[in-house]
């Protein structure tokens, strides 16, 4: 209860009002950047699944058992069904045979299927959200298959013996990409329909899957129940398996967020400590006070200690609340944005919000104040009697355990966080060092000059300890601030290079070798930029050095292919390619190294394959990495020249086809009926989209970074005030005019922030280095403009910030000052 | 007979950069209960370092404190802040009001550091007692240097200590108001019945007390001569 009082009369005294505001703001930065973060891998897996068009899927070549459902019901998990197959459409003369998919009423359980009246329609204002699937009787279709079939919408086309009304064309589906995809145009029909059409029978090639969607709690306790009940026959897919063309952009987004956050809660934990030590400071003589009114330094502590986290919590409350309002916030302007609900936060960034305040409260504040209980009572009668403080050495070691254990815990990504405390620590002793020199060196043009300039040189160093200390915050606050801006700035160029702008954006596979060169002269006289075209057969990996191959990876036919060029987007990163390999008796294949890993594939490992029911052997030659986010085509497996001569390839290609040009698709189909197209750019744009969104996370992440970097030029200016006070009013009271007190704070700070900025820029350079080199690895480039920039904008700043949080030493009447100083 | 302060072979030495400097040596004193004591001196003489070591403040080179006859020597700063908790009070020259606290407040904090539940009525009563019934509410800088002192007076006597300890009590007053102020004090030390030691170079003030000693150079002198008692 007396905790209780003390803290509200610190309150209200002002002593701990900008401890509490740093404190609020550490746990602001924690819970907005945990709760958006959060919020954005649930959104981002969320899209993910709406190309899966659920959470999990259970693939089988048979229909799912019925009390499966009972289950699913009890655990809270929703459910619908597909079935994939292929079947031959007949449109009068003409025929197809179309990837069908057969879907329940309440398809997708994730995601949307987007639908136009128009063929080939890429306007957004052509294209609309279904609202279901197609009713009974109706089909929707692949907008290639109305030239392929010679038909318009609202005609009728045969699946099986059924009649059915094409009815819209499809512009995107969940699971566009089906295993009968490849096959020719996609159609979707209800599965109402599915029984007239009579095409499955007995030994029919079926792929039947049910779609699963829950929260993760009720879907993991579903999918514990299933997976024992699953046969051989069943496969259960989620988005690890389905999506990896995201995984690089995200993980470095992510990565993004968790550098914005520590250096946020490192900035305001700066401002905690030097709040913390000028509540120390203005408390040493209370608590030698309460010492000689015979209070124990044991109930000292206890006191303090109560009062410190009574302020966390209501802190900690208040910075979750402003940090979800923050975040709220920025969700809802990515909705109105983008079209995207963000998924809900999970419990945990919450509860690591709410710890977070104590926990920056003991990391960051309690080392500053750990001598006050120590403080001699014998204090209260020799004022000059100096007090002991602690080692700082103890306080920084104690400020880094916590931030570690921060970026550890919610930001899960340790090896960044201990990098970047690392070369913050090497920079912060350069940046001493560096303040110490400029300083030094400004004394003696300080003393040649007028009398603003004296005074503002004279008061740095009459305070130099206290203006090294400053210069080195401001420094440290400015480069944290710099570097996060360029970071940000050449991670979105980065994205942006890895998703360009004329990025191939359609798949054109099944070339006969025979239409290979036509084909090449069809897109060179419509003047399109194509990739080169890649001779395809699929097979089956079986065997790895004479043994099965591990069953969880890889269950499907793969491409395989055969070159002697290695594409730009590809890299060795083992083993030798064809030019400098050495032959023995198998010919030689080329691993994806991801692939490789998973699978235990070693370099002279025997690979064997199954290519339409004939068995070819290869022997690794190298590893090859390769950029999924490219969007041309790449291969788990390429063959050296002439490997696969004996199997009938197919050709596939890549090409970049503006909006303008899409109708080229009809041509090209009308031609050779047998090309598949897939069409990517709706990925592409799902790829902008989401980058757009981490973006504007980055964005707000930033601005309170800001907010935390004004905190620490306030506490470190306001920690100077008192003795201030003092000397301007002894000034005034000698007859200085105010303008000479004015002019000289200015020039002051503006001083300390030139060197400082100039500081940051040196130190932020430094630090992009290891980061651009070892975290992000982008291209190291230097930033002319931040150098002349930064030292200028510092010096405004700051000096803005300095005169601001001064004003009051010299515009109160010399006495007032004065008396208050006593 | 009981002595409510026993200093005996009293000395205090410190380590400065020039070597060791002896600021007490061999002080003597004994004070019974309800007497009043002035300590007298020029600046510098050790009068409150004397006060300090006198009140458990500090603790002593050479010799010992007996404070309402429990040996301060054999207390850790635990047991002397008890010491000082159940049997002291304090007047400081620079009053000593923690400025984010109202009049009150200063009165309450060491009620209720000792836990007493009806702090803020004794607080009250105290203050109306010197004469700040008004002024209850007002905050340190608000008030003028004679009711800061008379807050301080009030502080100190809320606790109902056997000993006061009082440092320069008027030091930072114009004579008019300190007289006011000691009047105060002597007026609430005799109601109260507490033993009194008072630190001064005022030879007016000293006189008000029952007895008077003198510190030249860090010993205890009486008419001039040193002190044995």
């Amino acid at each position: 209860m007396l905790a209780w009082h003390l803290l509200w009369r610190n309150w209200r005294s002002g002593e701990i009002k900008l401890l509490a505001v740093a404190l609020a703001l550490a746990v602001t930065v924690v819970s907005a950047i945990a709760l958006f973060t959060d919020r954005l891998e649930g959104t981002l897996l969320e899209q993910s699944n709406s190309l899966l068009g659920a959470d999990r899927l259970v693939k089988s070549n048979q229909a799912h058992k019925k009390e499966w459902e009972v289950q699913a019901e009890r655990d809270d998990v929703s459910y619908s069904r597909v079935a994939h197959f292929s079947s031959m459409i007949f449109a009068g003369d003409e025929m197809h045979l179309a990837a069908v998919k057969a879907v329940a009423n309440n398809y997708p359980l994730r995601g949307y299927i987007d639908v136009s009246t128009t063929p080939f329609a890429t306007d957004p204002a052509l294209i609309e959200r279904a609202q279901g699937v197609p009713a009974p009787g109706e089909i929707w279709v692949d907008s290639r298959l109305l030239p392929l079939l010679h038909i318009e919408l609202g005609e009728s086309l045969q699946v099986g013996e059924h009649e059915l009304v094409a009815t819209k064309v499809v512009v995107s589906e969940p699971d566009g990409s089906g295993p009968f995809s490849m096959m020719g145009a996609r159609i979707i029909m209800n599965w109402e329909d599915l029984a007239k059409t009579r095409v499955i029978q007995p030994g029919s090639r079926v792929e039947y899957q049910w779609l699963l969607a829950g929260s993760s709690s009720d879907m993991n306790a579903f999918m514990s129940w299933l997976e024992p009940q699953l046969s051989d026959h069943d496969e259960v897919m989620d988005i690890e398996n389905a999506q990896r063309r995201l995984q690089g952009t995200l993980q470095t987004g992510r990565r993004f967020l968790v550098l914005a956050a520590i250096m946020g809660v490192l900035l305001a934990g700066v401002a905690i400590a030097l709040a913390a030590r000028q509540f120390a400071e203005r408390h040493v003589n209370q608590v030698a006070l309460l010492k000689s009114l015979g209070t124990s330094s044991q109930r000292i502590r206890q006191l303090y200690l109560v009062q410190l986290l009574l302020l966390a919590t209501v802190a900690s409350l208040l910075g979750l609340a402003v940090g979800a309002g923050l975040q709220a916030l920025i969700a809802q302007i990515v909705h109105n944005i983008y079209q995207v609900t963000m998924a809900k936060a999970t419990i945990t960034p919450f509860i690591l919000s709410l710890l977070s305040g104590p926990l920056a409260l003991v990391g960051f504040a309690l080392p500053s104040l750990w001598f006050l209980p120590k403080v001699p009572p014998i204090k209260v009668l020799r004022q000059e009697l100096s007090v002991s403080k602690g080692a700082v050495g103890w306080q920084i070691a104690m400020a880094s355990l916590v931030l570690v254990i921060l970026v550890g815990v919610f930001g899960r990504d340790l090896t960044l966080g201990v990098t970047v405390l690392a070369a913050l620590a090497v920079v912060g002793v350069l940046t001493g060092g560096m303040a110490f020199g400029l300083l030094a060196v400004g004394k003696k043009a300080g003393a040649q000059a007028g009398s603003r300039w004296r005074l503002a040189w004279a008061s740095i160093q009459r305070r130099r300890g206290a203006s090294v200390l400053q210069v080195v915050v401001f420094a440290t606050a400015i480069m944290l601030l710099l570097t996060l801006t360029i970071v940000r700035t050449s991670l979105i160029e980065e994205w942006q290079v890895k998703v360009p702008e004329n990025a191939p954006n359609h798949f054109l596979i099944n070339v006969a070798p025979s239409e290979v060169d036509d084909f090449k002269q069809l897109l060179a006289d419509d003047e399109l930029k194509v990739e080169p075209l890649f001779p395809m057969v699929r097979g089956r990996l079986t065997h790895i050095d004479g043994e099965p191959k591990p069953e969880d990876t890889l269950n499907r036919e793969a491409s395989l292919t055969w070159t002697g060029e290695l594409s730009e987007d590809n890299e060795v990163v083992a083993g030798q390619w064809w030019d400098t390999w050495q032959r023995s008796q198998l010919p030689g294949v080329s691993v994806e190294h991801e692939v490789a890993e998973r699978l235990g594939i070693e370099l002279g490992s025997q690979l064997t394959f199954s290519i339409g029911g004939l068995i070819a052997q290869a022997e690794v030659a190298s590893f090859r990495s390769l950029q999924w986010e490219s969007l041309r085509p790449n291969f788990y497996f390429i063959f050296e020249p002439g490997a696969l001569d004996d199997y009938a390839p197919m050709y596939m290609t890549s090409v970049y086809l503006p909006p303008e040009k899409k109708q080229f698709i009809n041509t090209l189909l009308t031609r050779y009926p047998t090309i598949v197209v897939l069409e990517l750019d709706r990925i592409i744009n799902q790829i902008r989209d989401i980058v757009a969104q981490v973006s504007d996370g980055v964005g707000l992440v930033l601005l309170m970074v800001l907010l935390g970097g004004c905190l620490v030029l306030i506490a470190a200016v306001t920690g100077s005030i008192d003795a201030r006070k003092q000397e301007a009013g002894l000034l005034r009271a000698l007859g200085a005019p105010r303008r000479l007190l004015v002019g000289s704070i200015w020039i002051e700070f503006a001083l300390l922030g030139f060197c400082a900025g100039f500081i940051a820029v040196v130190a932020s350079e430094a630090l992009l280095l290891g980061l651009q080199v070892y975290v992000f690895r982008v291209p190291v480039q230097p930033h002319y403009f931040y150098w002349l920039a930064t030292p200028i904008a510092g010096a405004l700043f700051v000096s803005s910030l300095g005169a601001i949080s001064c004003r009051h030493s010299v515009t109160t009447p010399p006495a007032t000052v004065l008396r208050e100083a006593l | 007979m009981a002595y409510m302060i026993q200093a005996t072979e009293l000395g205090k030495t410190v380590t400065t950069s020039a070597g060791d400097l002896t600021i007490l040596k061999d002080i003597n004193l004994r004070v019974v209960k309800g007497e009043s004591l002035a300590i007298t001196g020029a600046s510098g003489s050790g009068k409150s370092t004397l006060l300090g070591l006198l009140a458990g403040l500090d603790v002593p080179s050479a010799g010992g404190v007996e404070l309402a006859e429990i040996a301060l020597n054999s207390l850790d700063e635990e047991g002397r802040a008890k010491v000082r908790a159940d049997h002291v009070g304090f007047v400081f020259q620079s009053f000593q009001l923690l400025p984010g606290l109202t009049a009150l407040e200063n009165v309450m904090l060491p009620l209720e550091l000792r836990g007493d539940r009806d702090a803020h009525d004794q607080a009250s009563q105290y203050l109306q007692r010197v004469g700040l019934g008004e002024r209850l509410s007002h905050y340190p800088p608000q008030l003028s240097g004679g009711e800061q002192q008379r807050v301080a007076i009030a502080r100190a006597f809320a606790c109902k200590p056997d000993i006061l300890f009082a440092d320069e009590p008027t030091g930072n007053l114009d004579s008019t108001t300190g007289h006011t102020i000691n009047d105060l004090l002597f007026e609430l030390n005799a109601e109260m019945g507490t033993t009194l030691v008072l630190i001064t170079h005022e030879e007016r003030l000293a006189n008000r007390c029952a007895r008077q000693v003198q510190l030249a150079a860090g010993e205890l002198m009486i008419s001039g001569s040193a002190a044995v008692e």
